[in-house]
């Protein structure tokens, strides 16, 4: 028996928890070269809610009212200014001015403008901090997502919530530090794919990745047992496994032997912490009335919103979902209203919810795209038809919750809503950004590969300290 | 906290500080950001990465890197990189003993050191540390440990108890020998070197459809096993298209520089990806052979290596010249490819166009009788009916079409039918041409107005999808379209059809998806052709009607006869007899013939006129042709590296921006490696990457060697030999090997069984306390290696044990289990097909890799992402690699069969059936105490599914093959767990 490897691994009890951390001794440099957070956090965790496809902020939130007699003409090449456009539309002949055709009012005290297609997000403005001068350098969906989930545009560096798994850990033993969940809109039904890789972990260790709970099948791989086998069957397994591999500790005092079994328990305790999670039973009626009609339909936006208040209550660190549908290049009119109508209610009743159980104060909820979409029409503009292409030079996203200053909007556009005029937010600021928020300085979360020190926000970043609160 | 390796073990040691193991990393990581290569960004004018700069700087140093005066401390405080008192030391203790400056070691060759071998320079360094090489490892550990290791598969139990018995001295070599001989060796070499060349099965990016790389995949292990040196391995990969009368395999072989990922997505910019592929290509190269991270010049001098920025885009210009489009075909393989057949293949190929040839030569052996024959016809036969080519005729219903409109009778032509600006005629649902296929557009035009549809199946809307034949201003326009503008092509005759008067127009495609495969004859002769876009990249088909005189927005004005589809590209020859407009009894009745009319008439008689035999012959011609083209088609094809013939320049790009062209820049090495002049193509490229003169190249391939062996390298940073990157455990050690190994003739076997051979190797991986506390990482390798095996591993070996692996090497990817859904959730797409029979139990390495959604079972256990270049090997232990073992379908399935195995093949006890399974899995017998807990969890379980027969049922009905009916069901299940438990050991799914 080796005494000293067995106390220093399991204290008193063969199975303890306390194990999880141990693969470390193996690991030396596999944890953040850091102590985190730098300093008192404002948010304890994240939700971020991903709108992929990118969602137009013409006809949400940018409104521009001098539109309206621009309606059909010419963008004028002053505003355009030569920049570049994606190849569906760079040979276009013709780029004329779109308006919305969707109402807008101001909302609450703040005096937000919204359209018409988020009514219950209006009612709740003075919660939401908009930035309506985002930027972000790629202008496809694939590098922008890329570049929004990890600070470059081509795949391979870790996300977001990976860095802040990494940086941070788990609030929660029993659940993973970053959760993805993912949903169809109604919009555009097609193409705009995601990757697992927009939550994988890039060069930092696989455990930070983040765990998609799926609305199809087990909500994590394999996480039910096989039919025939229940949960004490489970149990006896597990103990006697962990029995037999405590054997081989004790033979070769390999640490890792340790993990492996801290590992099974954590993985027999998940079994049960999951389908906990997802036991929506537990909810009030009026509970689930905030999020819509659709809360209870797995794989729906509105049910994620519903889990993602779960998980935060749970402790889990990076939550986000990805919603997508906002590509609306064509016939935006025929698919917007829908696109809207799946996510308002229920990010305003996330919100709410949040509110009502005091975890608004210390959750950050994000929302927003991976870029915006041109003033210009594109295709043919009709009378009741307009489509838009995509545009990185501005676009708007709204923040909420714990640390940021709430029911103001940062940052102008100009009377085109195509070039920023005041306070520009890069994509790297708002990383840099979030982490502040979770009391992480962004320079000094690094990971050293292949000779270099690297960052979420590169070498690059500014805290964007007038939405703090 | 983070230990520092050298910071670690120093201490144990009082030697002279160490310029390249103490100084120079303290100085990379802490100065070289401010004050190193990147001229750009060097603060003061003051350098540290050259001796001279050092120098100059040496009277001001230790008191800047330790002052407390705010202001004056180096580095800043605020930067968070201060040194530790540890490092302040170290740079003290340098200066005080004379500052020596020493070359970065990576960058000077290697030679071989004055040690006999591993084991010596290992135990030299134990020595100085006062620890010693643990005991040898028992027989049966290291029969498992070495098999594994070079063939990723378990040995037999009886491979086992003949090696225990085996007391002869060289009974381990024989055992390596052997291992070495096996084709799962190259299976198993192939799996990190998959990793290295971001190989696939998917091209990446939005879409992220379906490509075609496995022949390179096969390459690979074929070259493997036939132990190809490693200098010919690396020069055939990067540049076997250049070797003069390169081979087939040789070609195939370039697939590596074309494995990484392209973009077709809509509305990209090609250039910009055009330099994304280029940049990857120099990533990966420099990473696997060079060990070097040039990727971090891209946008400015290296900060750490002494690299510029505009020599990484001289590297960067042996990789640019591909004849390639940034924005690639959204499905499939991207020019340049080749047909790649397979042996099997191959021969059937051959035999096919040895008929074609031979079916040929006997037609042009003929050609006397033939024209004798038909002289002989010529002279007797009367009028004849008119004969045009039939040969996969598809569509000729003009007459049969529905009108639409006004549509009339004209003069000129049979059948010849006039259009007015409304009319049209559609033929319904017929000829569903996509992209892929090869075919022939054709009809007698005599047009009145100089805009018009002619022949089309597409949106009858402006520029809408479809394909169809058109007239714009008078030229004769083809569109294939999918999106117009960014997924569409069109080509134009530079030629205008004249007004008022017949012509016949034929438009052929060869299903290249490029605008050079289609070709305009007008009245049988080819034409000029305008190619205005060139953006193909998706299928054009629809589910608009064929129509005549319409499509696209546009009518015809005037009159069309003879419309036909063809399911083929017509040949020249018979677009030309096609396009003639004379019968063959006018021919016959005529004065002169052009070439195209005597073919006419020649084709005619073969056809319908001739003696039999001249008939046979000919239709055997043209059977043997299209048989041998079909099966062309069928053959699987593989990208591959090819130089465009004009050479494309390459630019310094600013900020590492495709719109930011800088300076021109010509081919080379960067100057810090020393490499001769003349290295101007990739070839030159390659054969310098496998010189002696280059002191990369072997230390970094033995060093990934000895990572795959030893679980960490001697280098830890295997993918960064840099001033930023680890210094070498045990340096002589690596030069002795990267000697070795060059000296050997880069010979991979037998440097790989010189490490298994070592003492070293195959030491016993127990570790005591003080060892561990010691030297966690096993970085002085006092004991054996001892970590969790790599992903495929895990699945293979739980395959073999289990009796269902199926081994046969190559061919398609194919797709095991997956839980539903993984892919249709995240693309909206189809959803993941799985195979049945054989393919669910093919080794891991052949499981097909999206790269989107890659297959869960391998990214759980730390397979690499496949997205670009990873040469380190990552492992971790998480909660999710228990679920998979304990619930996945594959692993159920593996444990029922293992269970069957122990239960047929394991006798009638209960111990000696879990004796069985333990010499299956583990090639040892339980202990006694195993057993204990064992035969416990089997009576636990045989009791539960004894109560409950029907959950015994439920557990062993997972996989696709079906439990032994001869076994009792609550005994199987219960005996399923006990082989689960042994699949879900600690030991079985590691290295020990």
């Amino acid at each position: 028996m080796n005494s000293l490897t067995r106390r220093h691994f399991f204290g008193k009890s063969a199975h303890g928890l306390g194990v999880a951390a141990l693969g470390s001794l193996m690991n030396q440099d596999l944890r953040a070269e850091g102590t985190f957070p730098n300093f008192t956090p404002k948010a304890k965790r994240v939700i971020y809610l991903f709108q992929s496809g990118a969602p137009s902020q013409h006809d949400l939130f940018d409104w521009k009212p001098k539109l309206v007699q621009l309606r059909g003409q010419e963008l004028p090449d002053s505003v355009r200014q030569g920049q570049r456009l994606t190849g569906m539309t760079a040979t276009q002949a013709s780029f004329p001015i779109a308006p919305t055709m969707y109402d807008f009012k101001q909302h609450g005290q703040s005096g937000a403008w919204l359209s018409n297609l988020l009514p219950h997000l209006a009612k709740r403005a003075d919660q939401l901090t908009f930035i309506k001068s985002m930027h972000t350098e790629a202008i496809n969906h694939d590098p922008a997502i890329t570049f929004f989930q990890t600070g470059f545009q081509l795949a391979g560096r870790p996300s977001i919530g990976s860095w802040l798994a990494y940086g941070l850990g788990s609030d929660n033993k029993d659940l993973p530090a970053f959760v993805v969940m993912v949903s169809q809109g109604t919009g555009n039904t097609a193409d705009q794919p995601l990757y697992d890789r927009l939550w994988g972990s890039g060069f930092l260790p696989t455990r930070y990745q983040g765990v998609k709970f799926r609305s199809i099948g087990d909500p994590v791989l394999h996480i039910q047992n096989p039919e025939g086998l229940d949960r004490s069957g489970r149990r006896r397994f597990v103990d006697d496994l962990a029995k037999l591999n405590e054997m081989k500790l004790e033979d070769y005092g390999d640490p890792e032997i340790g993990t492996r079994i801290a590992q099974y328990e954590m993985a027999y305790r998940m079994q049960a912490s999951v389908p906990d999670l997802l036991d929506l039973k537990q909810e009030s009626k009026a509970t689930l009335d905030l999020y819509g009609p659709e809360v209870s339909r797995p794989g729906t936006f509105a049910y994620n919103c519903l889990l993602a208040r779960r998980l935060a209550e749970r402790g889990v660190r990076f939550i986000q979902l990805f919603h997508r549908g906002w590509d609306q290049h064509n016939t935006l009119p025929k698919q917007l209203p829908g696109q809207c109508n799946d996510v308002d209610q229920p990010s305003a009743g996330l919100l709410e919810d949040l509110q009502q159980r005091g975890l608004l104060d210390d959750t950050l909820v994000v929302w927003g795209g991976e870029f915006g979409r041109t003033v210009y029409c594109q295709g043919k503009l009709t009378a009741d038809n307009y489509g838009r292409d995509h545009h990185p030079r501005c676009f708007t996203m709204w923040l909420a919750g714990g640390g940021i200053k709430p029911g103001i909007t940062h940052g102008a556009t100009d009377d085109f809503s195509y070039n920023i005029t005041a306070d520009p937010v890069h994509v790297h600021d708002l990383h840099a950004t979030i982490l502040h928020l979770l009391g992480v300085d962004h320079k000094q979360l690094t990971f050293k590969y292949q000779g270099r020190h690297f960052r979420l926000t590169d070498v690059h970043g500014q805290v964007v300290k007038a939405v703090l609160s | 906290m983070p230990i520092r390796w050298a910071t670690f073990l120093l201490p144990l040691i009082a030697v002279a500080a160490d310029f390249n193991r103490e100084i120079r990393p303290i100085l990379s990581d802490r100065c070289y950001s401010c004050h190193g290569p990147d001229e750009a960004n060097r603060k003061a004018k003051l350098r540290l990465d050259t001796e001279a700069g050092a120098r100059a700087a040496l009277p001001h140093l230790i008191e800047r890197v330790s002052t407390e005066k705010k202001g004056m401390r180096m580095p800043p405080l605020s930067a968070g990189a201060g040194l530790t008192t540890r490092e302040i030391d170290s740079l003290k203790q340098w200066v005080n003993e004379g500052a020596k400056w020493e070359k970065h070691w990576s960058f000077v060759p290697p030679v071989r050191p004055r040690i006999p071998g591993i084991d010596a320079a290992i135990e030299a360094r134990l020595k100085r540390e006062g620890v010693a090489l643990s005991a040898p490892a028992s027989k049966a550990t290291l029969l498992r440990r070495v098999s594994l290791d070079l063939t990723g598969l378990p040995p037999t139990p009886e491979e086992a108890e003949a090696f225990q018995k085996d007391e002869s001295p060289n009974a381990y070599e024989q055992v390596v020998d052997r291992l070495l001989a096996t084709n799962r060796y190259g299976e198993r070499m192939a799996m990190r070197w998959l990793d290295a060349s971001r190989y696939a099965d998917t091209n990446g990016y939005q879409t992220d459809a379906e490509r075609s790389m496995w022949r390179w995949r096969d390459w690979v292990i074929d070259a493997f096993n036939k132990n190809m040196p490693f200098n010919q391995f690396t020069i055939e990969q990067l540049a076997g298209d250049l070797l003069p009368n390169p081979t087939r395999d040789q070609i195939i072989a370039t697939g590596f520089n074309r494995n990484h990922r392209a973009n077709g997505e809509g509305g990209i910019i090609g250039e910009e990806f055009l330099v994304e592929y280029a940049i990857d290509r120099v990533e990966a190269t420099s990473t696997v052979w060079l060990g070097l991270t040039l990727g971090c010049a891209r946008c400015h001098d290296h900060k750490y290596d002494p690299f510029t920025q505009r020599e990484f885009y001289s590297m960067f210009a042996f990789f640019n010249n591909i004849p390639e489009k940034g924005k690639v075909f959204k499905y499939g393989n991207s020019p340049p490819f080749i047909a790649a057949p397979t042996q099997e293949q191959e021969s059937k190929w051959a035999v096919l166009t040895a008929s074609a040839e031979s079916a040929e030569r006997r037609l042009a052996t003929l050609a006397p009788e033939i024209a004798r024959a038909r002289t002989i016809w010529e002279k007797r036969a009367g009028p004849v009916a008119d004969w045009t080519p039939k040969r996969k005729l598809l569509w000729q219903g003009q007459a049969q079409a529905k009108v639409h409109g006004k549509v009339i009778a004209a003069a000129g032509l049979v059948g010849a039918q006039q259009f007015d600006s409304q009319s049209y005629l559609d033929a319904g649902d017929v000829a569903p041409l996509g992209y892929y296929d090869q075919f022939t557009l054709a009809a007698w035009v005599n047009p009145t107005a100089p805009n018009g549809a002619i022949i089309s199946r597409a949106s009858d809307k402006e520029e809408e999808s479809g394909y169809g034949v058109y007239l714009r201003e008078g030229k004769i326009q083809v569109n294939f379209v999918l999106r117009w503008l960014d997924d569409c092509l069109r080509v134009e005759s530079q030629q205008s059809l004249p007004m008022g008067e017949w012509s016949h127009v034929a438009v052929t495609y060869d299903g290249s998806r490029e605008a050079k495969g289609i070709r305009v004859y007008v009245n049988g002769q080819p034409v000029k052709l305008t190619y205005l876009v060139d953006d193909l990249n998706q299928d054009f088909a629809t589910k608009d009607p064929l129509r005549i005189g319409a499509g696209n927005g546009l009518r015809f004005e005037g009159s069309i006869a003879d419309a036909r589809v063809y399911q083929d590209g017509l040949t020249p020859e018979e677009a030309g007899v096609l396009g003639t407009a004379r019968s063959v009894s006018e021919i016959l009745a005529g004065a002169t013939r052009t070439p195209a009319e005597m073919r006419k008439v020649e084709w005619s008689f073969l056809d319908v006129h001739a003696p039999p035999f001249l008939t046979a012959a000919w239709n055997q011609y043209w059977s043997t042709r299209d048989e041998l083209r079909a099966y062309s088609g069928t053959l699987p094809t593989v990208m591959i590296m090819q130089e465009r013939p004009d050479v494309r320049p390459a630019h310094v790009l600013r900020r590492g921006a495709y719109d930011q062209p800088g300076d021109i820049v010509t081919r080379g090495l960067p100057a810090a490696l020393a490499a001769p002049s003349g290295v101007t193509n990739r070839l030159a490229l390659a054969r310098w990457i496998v010189s002696r003169d280059n002191p990369l190249t072997a230390r970094v391939t033995v060093n990934r060697l000895w990572q795959m062996l030893f679980g960490v390298g001697i280098v830890k940073s295997v993918e960064d030999f840099g001033s930023q990157g680890e210094v070498p455990t045990h340096p002589e050690l690596l030069d002795w090997l990267a000697v070795e190994f060059m000296d050997s003739g880069w010979n991979v076997k037998q440097i790989l069984k010189t490490m298994v051979m070592s003492r070293t190797y195959q030491q016993s991986a127990r570790v005591t306390p003080e060892l561990l506390v010691r030297d966690p990482e096993n970085r002085l390798y006092a004991r054996g290696p001892r970590f969790r095996w790599p992903a495929e591993i895990v699945r293979d070996q739980a395959l073999q044990v289990s009796g269902l692996l199926v081994e046969k090497i190559g061919g398609p990817s194919v797709k095991p289990y997956q839980p539903a859904g993984l892919w249709k959730e995240l693309s909206g797409g189809a959803d993941y097909e799985r195979d049945k029979g054989e393919a669910l139990y093919r080794r891991s390495l052949y499981t097909y890799w999206k790269r989107a959604v890659p297959p869960p079972g391998m990214m759980t256990f730390d397979a690499a992402g496949r997205e670009s270049c990873v040469v380190r090997e990552n492992r971790t232990n998480t909660p999710l690699q228990a679920l998979a073992l304990m619930n996945d379908e594959a692993y159920l399935e593996a444990a029922r069969k293992m269970a069957e195995r122990m239960l047929r093949e394991g006798g009638v006890t209960e111990r000696s059936r879990l004796a069985r399974g333990f010499a299956l899995a583990l090639l040892r017998p339980p202990s006694v105490r195993e057993s204990t807990v064992l035969l416990a969890s089997l009576h636990h379980y045989r009791d539960r599914y004894e109560t409950d027969p029907a959950a015994a049922g439920k557990l062993l009905a997972y996989g696709e093959s079906k439990a032994d009916p001869d076994l009792k069901k609550p005994e199987l299940a219960a005996w399923t767990m006990i082989a689960s438990m042994i699949l879900n050991l600690d030991e079985t799914v590691t290295k020990e």
